[in-house]
Formats: C-alpha cells, sequence, structure tokens
C-alpha cells in the first residue's frame, strides 16, 4: 500500500517536469522495487527476539550449550532471510512485470554479478548491526522504543526512504563516511549503474564486516560478563 | 436527548481522569512514548525537507503547505486517541477472549463503551503536538494565509474524524468474523500513514480507490486546503459526503457484524 502511493508521489513530480537528482522516473521506481525487495532479503530484525531472550532470561539456555551465540543467530537470520527472499522475489517479479515500461534493468552480466555481491555484503552487514542493537538489552532493560529509534534512523541513513545523493551535500558527506549506506543504497546504485567505484565499496564494506565481528564477539563476552539472567 | 447527551458527557469524563490517573502512574513510559512520537514525526518532517530540496512542488503543495497536512495528520490522530482509536485497537481482545460480552450488557451503547472504555490523553500526544507546532510552522509561512480560515478549518478536523470513525467501524466490523484484529489494525495505520502525501498525487483509478474505499487522500488534505487558501467547495461536499457515507456504513456493518458475535467460553 505504501509503495503504490509512492509510486504516485513519484509519477506527480515527474508529470510536472521536475525531476529529483539525476534519477529518471524509472530509476527512481526501481529504486522503490528494490528497497522493498531488500527489505525482505537483506534487512534482519532479530534484535526483537534477541532483546526478549536476555530479558526474559531465557539467555542463560545458550550459556551451557557448545556454541557460540553470535553465529547461531546468523545461521538463523540467514535461513529466516532466504526463505524470505524468495518470498518476496515472486511479489518482486511480479510488481517488476506489472511495471515493466518503468523499471531500469542493468544491461550488462558484470553488474548483476556485482549486484548480488553487494546484496551479499549487505546482508552481512544489516545483521551485524542489528545483532549489536539486540544485545543492547544486557545493558538496558527495557529498550524497544530505543530499539525503534535506532533502526529507524539506521534504515533512514542507509537510503532506505530516499536515495541519499538527494539529501543536502553535508548530509551526504555524513551519509556517505557511514558504513549504513552498503545496506541499501549501495546494491541498489549498483544495479542502476550509478556507482562509478563498486570496487571500493566492496573494500570498505568488506572491512566493517571484518570489524563489526570482532567489536560484537567482545560486546558479547562483556554482555555475559553483565548478564543477571533474570527469573533462572 | 439532552439527557442522554449529557449522561454521555459524564460517562466519557469518568472513563477519562480514571484512564488519565492510570496513565500518570508510569512515569517513564509517558515520556518514553512523547519522545518516539515526536522523533518519528520529525523523520517524516525530514523526509519532505529532503524532497523538496530537489522540487519546488508536489501535486502543487508547496514545503510549508505540505506540513500544514503532515500536522493535521498528528492531531487528527490525537483526537482520535482521546474519542475513541483505543477502543478498536483492543477489540480483537475483547473478541476472542470473551470479554466483549461486559460491552454488550452494560447499561450503555456499545459502540460508545468500545470507543470510550480506553480514552487517552497520552498515546499519541506527541504526535498531536507536534502536528499543532507543523500546522502553526506552516501556517505562519505561508503567503495566502487568513485568520478567518481557522474556525472552518477545526471543522473540517471534525468531519476528518467522523470519516476516521466511520472507517474503524468498518474495518473494525471484519474482526467479529476474523477474530483476530492485528492486520486489521496494521491497515488502520497505514490509512494514516499515506494520508501525509497531498491528494493531488492521485490520478484515475487510484484517485478513486483513495477516496471512496479508502479515504485517506481525503482525510487530511481536506482540512489542510482550507488554511493554504486552496479551497474548493467541491472537494469539501465531497469530504462530507464520503465522511456521512462511511458512519453510516459503518454503523450498518457494525450492527449487522454484532449479530455474528458469539462469545467464547462462557
Amino acid at each position: 500500500m505504501h509503495i503504490s502511493v509512492l509510486l504516485y508521489l513519484w509519477n506527480a513530480i515527474y508529470k510536472d517536469e521536475q525531476s529529483l537528482g539525476n534519477y529518471s522516473l524509472s530509476d527512481l521506481i526501481t529504486y522503490y522495487v528494490l528497497q522493498l525487495l531488500i527489505n525482505g532479503m537483506v534487512l534482519s530484525y532479530i534484535s526483537w527476539q534477541i532483546g526478549t531472550e536476555i530479558r526474559e532470561g531465557s539467555f542463560s539456555n545458550y550459556l551451557v550449550r557448545p556454541l557460540n551465540y553470535l553465529h547461531y543467530w546468523f545461521m538463523i537470520n540467514l535461513s529466516g532471510k532466504l526463505f524470505e527472499g524468495l518470498l518476496i522475489s515472486v511479489v518482486g517479479l511480479i510488481m517488476a512485470g506489472l511495471l515493466m515500461e518503468h523499471i531500469s534493468l542493468p544491461t550488462n552480466f558484470v553488474t548483476i554479478l556485482h549486484f548480488a555481491l553487494a546484496m551479499i555484503l549487505a546482508g552481512i552487514l544489516a545483521f551485524e548491526f542489528d545483532f549489536a542493537i539486540g544485545i543492547l538489552a544486557f545493558w538496558l532493560v527495557q529498550i524497544d522504543s530505543f530499539k525503534y529509534m535506532l533502526q529507524y534512523g539506521m534504515f533512514f541513513l542507509a537510503g532506505a526512504l530516499l536515495p541519499l545523493d538527494l539529501f543536502p551535500a553535508l548530509f551526504q558527506q555524513i551519509a556517505h563516511a557511514l558504513p549504513f549506506r552498503f545496506m541499501v543504497y549501495f546494491p541498489i546504485q549498483i544495479f542502476l549503474g550509478k556507482e562509478t567505484q563498486p570496487y571500493e565499496g566492496f573494500a570498505i564494506a568488506g572491512i566493517w564486516i571484518i570489524a563489526l565481528y570482532f567489536v560484537l564477539r567482545f560486546g558479547l563476552k562483556r554482555g555475559i560478563a553483565h548478564y543477571e539472567a533474570v527469573g533462572k | 436527548m439532552q439527557k442522554t447527551l449529557w449522561r454521555y458527557f459524564a460517562l466519557y469524563r469518568s472513563f477519562f481522569s480514571h484512564n488519565l490517573k492510570n496513565e500518570m502512574i508510569y512515569r517513564a513510559n509517558f515520556v518514553i512514548n512523547i519522545g518516539l512520537d515526536i522523533f518519528f514525526t520529525l523523520v517524516n518532517v525530514i523526509f519532505f525537507a529532503i524532497l523538496y530540496g530537489n522540487i519546488e512542488t508536489v501535486g502543487g503543495w508547496t514545503f510549508h503547505q505540505t506540513l500544514i497536512i503532515v500536522g493535521s495528520v498528528g492531531i487528527i490522530r490525537e483526537l482520535a486517541y482521546l474519542t475513541f482509536r483505543k477502543g478498536f485497537l483492543e477489540l480483537g481482545e475483547y473478541v476472542r477472549t470473551g470479554n466483549f460480552d461486559v460491552m454488550l450488557t452494560a447499561p450503555m451503547n456499545t459502540a460508545a463503551h468500545l470507543a470510550f472504555r480506553h480514552v487517552s490523553l497520552t498515546e499519541s500526544l506527541g504526535e498531536g503536538l507536534m502536528g499543532l507546532i507543523l500546522v502553526g510552522y506552516g501556517f505562519a509561512h505561508l503567503d495566502a494565509a487568513t485568520w478567518i480560515s481557522i474556525p472552518f478549518y477545526l471543522l473540517m478536523l471534525i468531519n476528518s474524524l467522523v470519516m476516521y470513525y466511520g472507517f474503524c467501524l468498518m474495518v473494525s466490523s471484519l474482526v467479529f468474523w476474523l477474530i483476530k484484529s492485528q492486520e486489521l489494525n496494521t491497515m488502520i495505520y497505514y490509512f494514516m500513514n499515506t494520508a501525509r502525501y497531498p491528494r493531488d498525487i492521485y490520478h484515475g483509478l487510484g484517485k478513486v480507490f483513495f477516496t471512496f474505499l479508502i479515504p485517506s487522500s481525503l482525510i487530511a488534505t481536506t482540512p489542510a486546503t482550507i488554511l493554504t487558501g486552496k479551497v474548493d467547495a467541491d472537494l469539501i461536499a465531497l469530504s462530507v459526503l464520503v465522511a456521512i457515507g462511511l458512519l453510516t456504513l459503518g454503523l450498518f456493518t457494525w450492527t449487522k457484524s454484532l449479530n455474528h458475535y458469539g462469545s467464547a467460553s462462557s
């Protein structure tokens, strides 16, 4: 429902012979169809369950099991995203079919490969950030509202609501320096053939993924030391 | 007639003060609720600010005019929470557990009881206050602003509230068949969320859909046209008709649906 309203919005803007940045109407529509796909396939929402497990004490069960909580949730998230990705692809294909004349498709095979790689990196990064929000529950007990804000702010800076290059110059620089753009904006830019430095992007995203992995391991360790095992 | 009206006014007052006391016990929650509302309203404003950084108008609406629409959505939401919204949010639970029996047997109109049972001042207060600020800010930056339009704006807000109520009644009547209300509530939520965009962006089938089936193109845009000097008698007439139509239809489906209520375990 929301996306159909947005399509009307873009249509109305372009009908008045205005344009947003260097996006054509087709680019913009493609952007939002892809954003829908990414929301299903990439963006992670497991922090809600992690928060509940920690808050209600069922996290204790994991302490006595020979498994790494981080890896465990990574696999759960992966399977969930693969399944959801399959479902959302069907929806996406139907939408793309309906909007056929308004979809900008990549013209060469390399772009598609780049896009696939960017999506994988985006998925891992999105998981890591969401996991980080989840384990905040070790220190902050009631954080649902705070989490909403963090998640929403993150998605905003990822380019989920509006393409980042439409932001005012200063905010563009900030958003460009932050890693959130790799979750939404970067893969879509590749798909649209607007990304001029894909390899540099892959490298930076890769470094963030590795760095965050160590931060999360450390955070998890500190969190467990801080853990109070409520109700057990 | 007058006596019944007074009685319902007194009932509303006692429900209101009871609920307000309940809400004020949890002070931290109250503050967080407001903070969250303000945050999300700000995100919406930033969305439009960025959009208008790239273009001049959307469907003929300038940035400040659009702020009046966004603000109106906030005000209507708060008014709805003050009168009926929470009851519909909880209806699914009442029906599922059979607690709805209480509403049917109480010496008070069932729809009114459901509406007043949980009137809430604070649930959407942040968005309501932000709405007032946005409308005020937008209004102060208009070229064609006239003070005389304010009472008419308020009248159209009430009309929108009626429209909202009719829509809620109609959609929520389905609860008696589905027993679950989660999806219906989400739908009502999105209905109000998409009301932020000016009506003029729609054309063709979409316009018909978002006017008669889901009136999200009318509910906030119509009041906003009055403040922004875009007054259009046809649009006002259409809004009033849709509000009356939805209310009638809503009351009809509601009464019909009550007969389908099967209670639970009692």
